[in-house]
């Protein structure tokens, strides 16, 4: 697993403007400047804050992360919740 | 002894961003803390601050994490968040007197990073909104790495604030110290929304003990099961260092559940 590129992806969409509207735009390319592996980059596809938090993602950047998509916090907090 | 200010307090980003969600009654009894800060520090007139603060991946990453870092720039932006509802503002910096703090911890074997270059998130804008609302004090900020494990040790932390105390009391300028961010919370995490209202006011009270020996001996496990935001409270054990065995006096404290942390607010007097 590569947590470390996994977590700054997520820190760069929510923090680079530049990055965010590459990430928004669709393009898979975007996965191509980190270290992910396949389940990283299906779970991020897949917009899978479950299994995104169970990857190790701080909270601190997935929550933000999630506000992005627009995803109420009950929802969030299910998702995360969920036992693997 | 030019410490002429000394602080803590909350900087939930619902402090702001949805103050409103907040019972009345709790808004009303912080906003009089908070008042009651903002005065005090009017009436002692520092001529600058330094803020034990924490951030949530603003500046750093883990690509560099250092336990503590103390801000040499020149001025300083914040806040990042546009939902805030705080004014993006531009703070004066004072380099000189970080210089002055990173010596002397440097001369007493302990070394904090640095850095030139720095934005402001919640953790210290929010608390300035209410305690400096011009925004015209200069700013040291000594950022504490309260998210990345390994953190600091709360001893190392009031270390720190024991060092920075010296600085600012031998200094000719009048300094305001302030110590940002806890109580218990536990944001985006899966505890998010439980308060332990216990163990804040357990700490609260060692606050106004100014008991050393009961801040010091917090390991990381001890602050992380008030929830992962808690740990935010080494910049509180940091300022306890500045101020010696002085006791603070608890202004304020409500656990707020929609801005899911319990706040408190503390001045010494």
């Amino acid at each position: 697993m590569s947590l470390y590129g996994l977590q700054k992806l997520i820190r760069d969409i929510n923090r680079v403007p530049a990055i965010r509207e590459e990430y928004f735009a669709g393009s898979d390319n975007i996965f191509t400047h980190y270290d992910l592996t396949d389940p990283e980059i299906s779970a991020i596809r897949d917009k899978d804050w479950g299994r995104l938090y169970r990857m190790g993602v701080h909270g601190l950047l997935l929550r933000p992360f999630s506000i992005l998509h627009q995803v109420p916090e009950p929802a969030y907090l299910t998702a995360i919740r969920e036992p693997a | 002894m030019s410490i002429c200010f000394a602080a803590a307090l909350g900087h939930a980003p619902g402090i702001t961003a949805w103050s409103d969600a907040a019972p009345p009654e709790q808004r009303a009894h912080l906003q009089a803390g908070f008042d009651t800060l903002r005065r005090d520090l009017e009436a002692a007139a520092p001529d600058e601050l330094i803020v034990f603060t924490s951030e949530h991946w603003a500046n750093f990453f883990l690509d560099h994490i250092s336990p503590f870092c103390i801000g040499r720039a020149d001025s300083y932006t914040g806040p990042i968040e546009p939902w805030l509802r705080v004014p993006k503002t531009k703070l004066q910096g004072d380099p000189a007197l970080a210089l002055e703090i990173l010596t002397h911890c440097y001369a007493n074997d302990l070394e904090p990073a640095y850095a030139q270059e720095m934005e402001f998130d919640h953790g210290t804008m929010v608390p300035l909104h209410f305690l400096t609302p011009a925004m015209d004090l200069p700013i040291v900020p000594i950022m504490i790495n309260t998210l990345a494990a390994p953190q600091p040790s709360a001893r190392r932390c009031h270390e720190l604030g024991r060092l920075v105390g010296e600085v600012a009391a031998s200094s000719s300028k009048r300094i305001g110290l302030i110590a940002t961010g806890g109580m218990s919370h536990d944001p985006g995490e899966v505890k998010h929304g439980w308060i332990d209202s216990e163990f804040d006011r357990r700490f609260l009270d060692q606050m106004e003990a100014g008991d050393t020996s009961a801040l010091t001996a917090y390991t990381t496990q001890d602050l992380f099961a008030a929830g992962a935001g808690a740990l935010e409270l080494l910049a509180w054990i940091a300022l306890s260092g500045a101020m010696g065995a002085k006791p603070a006096k608890t202004l304020a404290y409500a656990a707020v559940k929609p801005w899911a942390t319990g706040i408190g607010i503390m001045e010494y007097l």
